[in-house]
């Protein structure tokens, strides 16, 4: 025997014949955080019998929508290995300008992309600080953060005026056989971003920049151009959030974005991605933000001390982290295959 | 030997200290202006801008605009910011120092040190427990007892309430809900049914309210700190009826008060709560004292509680408040506007255009303020340190039960 054939015997033996492997683990999370999601639900009526309900799952959706829409954004800068520190700035920059532009002066809807094109603007000055001056992302974005906020108390004098233009009241508040029409909006926004991160060329370029630089420009990947568009689109993402902000609570404040950026970075984490970059599922971080806003409103509703609710609160989370790391899932399977072996 | 050298060292330095502090104000005379700094810990709501812009307006206005050099020093929500602030303005040798401290203890040291350097310290809203100086504020006046009676009244002694709070672990918030349950606690018809922190903003109210909706659909009234306009929103979002609510000082909840289509959906209730007119009043007092036109020793005094049941709102034609009016159509301010920023006695020199871009109002002089103040209550951990509250701490002092427990 050559040592060629027995090097493929060997190989041959080796090969994975598991089914399971047939869905990747992202998948797997992403199934287990919204089961996770429809347990609590269905558990909360224990606390409280008005729980539980279809109405409570619209709700959640509704109050989830801003945190799908901006850990999209923050998800694909985490996939390439950032992070994106400045996202309530922007969110209060979006709400600004929209009631400032729109709601109270002379513009229509049509400038609505106008702001949007001032939030990306903001992302592209941040992505080239990043890429060509080699500022820690963290820091990059931190320094935004700093200065966009800082803009918009200075451009508000404090008081941001106006209301919210017509079309962002149909989109938050509008309501079509009976279903809010945020929720509408989460479900096709969930598979757009979903198609976008795991079904075009630009994703697999994102996937792989996060994995090794060096590798993904060996394969011809356009690094330059992939490393700044996650945070345009994170800057941009953020900017609507704002302005679905301002239509649901028809104004804005110069704190309306303070809430929103840990939650963001705990929806993608929580959903399985990678802090690290590389790896990760949209799916799964739509789980995350619909999981996270669950706890709140099932935690809401415990009539406790504020202090235990946030402990409780954080408990949950660090179980559902818990319960979705890989090794469990490989031990599972391990534990899976000993039986079957047993018997 | 070394030892009286040293004490001559300090005795010098206090007598220089002291000299300074005495004769600040002939200088003033004498062409200097007043150094008075505007301490802010957090800016970025509708109250504090307000709060912060009328100063600034009535820094500008004759005489003061030829007085007055105001700072205004921004220093973040943790206190080590302010302390640090506070230092850097006793180096600079202020005369005053007009503040919204972040927190009531954490900064008494440094004030202190700052009485000994002969600054006086005027405190707006927030108070501390340091008794060098001067706290302005409404928190004596029984905001949440008040409050808390009218929509007991409205609800006639019973039926399923939320309490939407302020910040967790702050003492202004603790001192509202308490002065709110002393009275709840009495009606055993009321139950509270959620209690939830909003932090004093609309968005975080009308998300928490939405949440406690989920919970208890079924809820018959809501006793909200700042925000409660949020609150409006949240009952509007589920399509239903609305439900009797007591609130602060929104221009959007006064509007809704007043408006007979959300009276018919089932608004009722009353506005209430902190103004931002405080630090105008305050301001005035400060300079009062500085200009040797008024002599007050530190004390904690009262700024009256506003009170507009839905009945005694009055929409404003002008930009002041004029002929009891005390709310502004919707449309000249956002609705998260807190409208008791202006007062046609103690601050008959402002206008709203004051209150949103810190402008002074042309033609107007400042006008001195009335003669009396009103010391308000000891209030342990809030405006003083070991003391004894007064035995009718939680007295209602705004309205009267029309239901007996």
């Amino acid at each position: 025997m050559t040592p060629q054939t027995e090097m493929l015997d060997k190989f041959a033996a080796e090969r994975d014949t598991r089914k399971a492997r047939r869905f990747d683990r992202h998948t797997v999370s992403a199934v287990v955080v919204f089961a996770l999601c429809v347990l609590l639900i269905l558990a909360s009526r224990l606390v409280s019998p008005s729980l539980g309900s279809f109405q409570q799952v619209l709700t959640v959706m509704t109050l989830a929508s801003f945190l799908v829409v901006l850990s999209f954004g923050q998800g694909l800068v985490i996939l390439t290995g950032g992070l994106d520190l400045s996202l309530p700035a922007l969110i209060t920059l979006g709400g600004v300008l929209t009631t400032t532009w729109i709601g109270n002066g002379p513009g229509a809807w049509y400038l609505l992309p106008a702001v949007l094109a001032v939030c990306g603007g903001v992302g592209l000055a941040t992505a080239i600080g990043i890429v060509w001056l080699k500022v820690p992302p963290f820091i990059m974005t931190m320094a935004t953060s700093i200065i966009v906020a800082s803009a918009a108390l200075g451009l508000t004098n404090g008081t941001p005026r106006g209301a919210s233009p017509e079309i962002l009241l149909l989109l938050m508040k509008g309501s079509y056989l009976g279903v809010p029409a945020p929720v509408y909006f989460l479900v096709v926004f969930a598979v757009a971003g979903w198609i976008v991160q795991s079904r075009t060329v630009l994703g697999r370029y994102l996937y792989a920049l996060g994995t090794n630089r060096e590798a993904a420009q060996i394969a011809g990947v356009p690094v330059t151009l992939v490393s700044i568009l996650p945070y345009v689109v994170s800057a941009v993402c953020a900017g609507f959030v704002g302005m679905m902000l301002v239509g649901y609570a028809n104004g804005a404040t110069l704190r309306m974005g303070d809430n929103y950026l840990l939650p963001s970075i705990a929806a993608v984490v929580i959903g399985g991605s990678s802090i690290l970059g590389g790896s990760g599922n949209f799916a799964g971080t739509v789980g995350g933000a619909i999981l996270l806003t669950t706890v709140g409103t099932v935690i809401a509703a415990i009539g406790l001390e504020q202090g235990l609710r946030t402990i409780i609160e954080g408990a949950i989370i660090l179980v559902a982290l818990l319960l979705l790391r890989e090794e469990l899932f490989e031990r599972l399977r391990g534990l899976s295959a000993k039986v079957k072996s047993a018997g | 030997m070394k030892h009286s050298r040293l004490m001559l060292g300090a005795a010098l330095v206090a007598a220089t200290f002291g000299l300074g502090a005495a004769t600040t104000p002939v200088q003033a005379q004498d062409g200097k202006k007043f150094k008075i700094y505007l301490s802010l810990s957090y800016s970025g709501n509708a109250w504090q801008s307000e709060a912060a812009n009328i100063v600034k307006a009535l820094a500008a206005t004759p005489p003061y605009n030829e007085m007055v050099e105001l700072t205004e020093v921004i220093s973040g929500t943790d206190p080590q910011g302010q302390i640090s602030a506070y230092e850097s303005m006793i180096e600079a040798g202020a005369d005053g120092i007009v503040s919204f401290p972040i927190s009531s203890t954490a900064l008494n040291r440094t004030i202190r040190r700052g009485c000994d350097a002969g600054v006086l310290f005027f405190m707006y809203d927030a108070t501390v427990t340091q008794p060098c100086v001067y706290n302005i504020s409404y928190i004596t006046s029984g905001f949440g007892e008040n409050t808390a009676q009218a929509l007991v009244n409205e609800l006639g002694g019973k039926g399923k309430i939320f309490l939407s709070r302020g910040v967790p672990g702050n003492s202004v918030d603790k001192r509202h809900t308490d002065g709110a349950l002393s009275v709840f606690q009495k009606y055993p018809g009321i139950e509270v049914a959620a209690e939830y922190y909003s932090y004093w903003d609309d968005r975080t109210t009308q998300q928490e309210t939405a949440k406690a909706l989920v919970a208890h659909p079924d809820v018959d009234g809501i006793w909200a700190q700042a925000g409660e306009y949020g609150a409006i929103q949240a009952l509007l979002d589920k399509g239903g009826k609305l439900v009797p609510m007591t609130g602060e000082n929104s221009n959007g909840f006064r509007l809704a008060l007043a408006d007979p289509a959300m009276q018919e959906k089932g608004l009722r209730g009353v506005s209430a709560g902190s103004p931002p007119a405080q630090s105008g009043y305050a301001f005035k007092l400060m300079m009062e004292i500085l200009t040797k036109k008024r002599t007050l020793e530190p004390s904690n005094i009262e700024y009256p509680l506003p009170w507009v049941p839905a009945d005694s709102v009055k929409v404003c034609e002008g930009e002041t408040f004029e002929n009891g009016c005390n709310a502004f159509p919707d449309g000249v301010v956002p609705s998260s506007f807190v409208t008791e920023v202006l007062d046609p006695v103690l601050l008959p020199e402002l206008s709203i255009q004051s209150a949103l871009n810190g402008t002074p109002v042309e033609g107007a002089t400042i006008q001195p303020l009335p003669e009396e103040v009103k010391i308000g209550a000891n209030e342990p951990g809030i405006n003083c340190q070991d003391c004894e509250p007064p035995a009718d701490l939680y007295r209602l002092t705004k309205i009267e039960p029309t239901v007996q427990p």
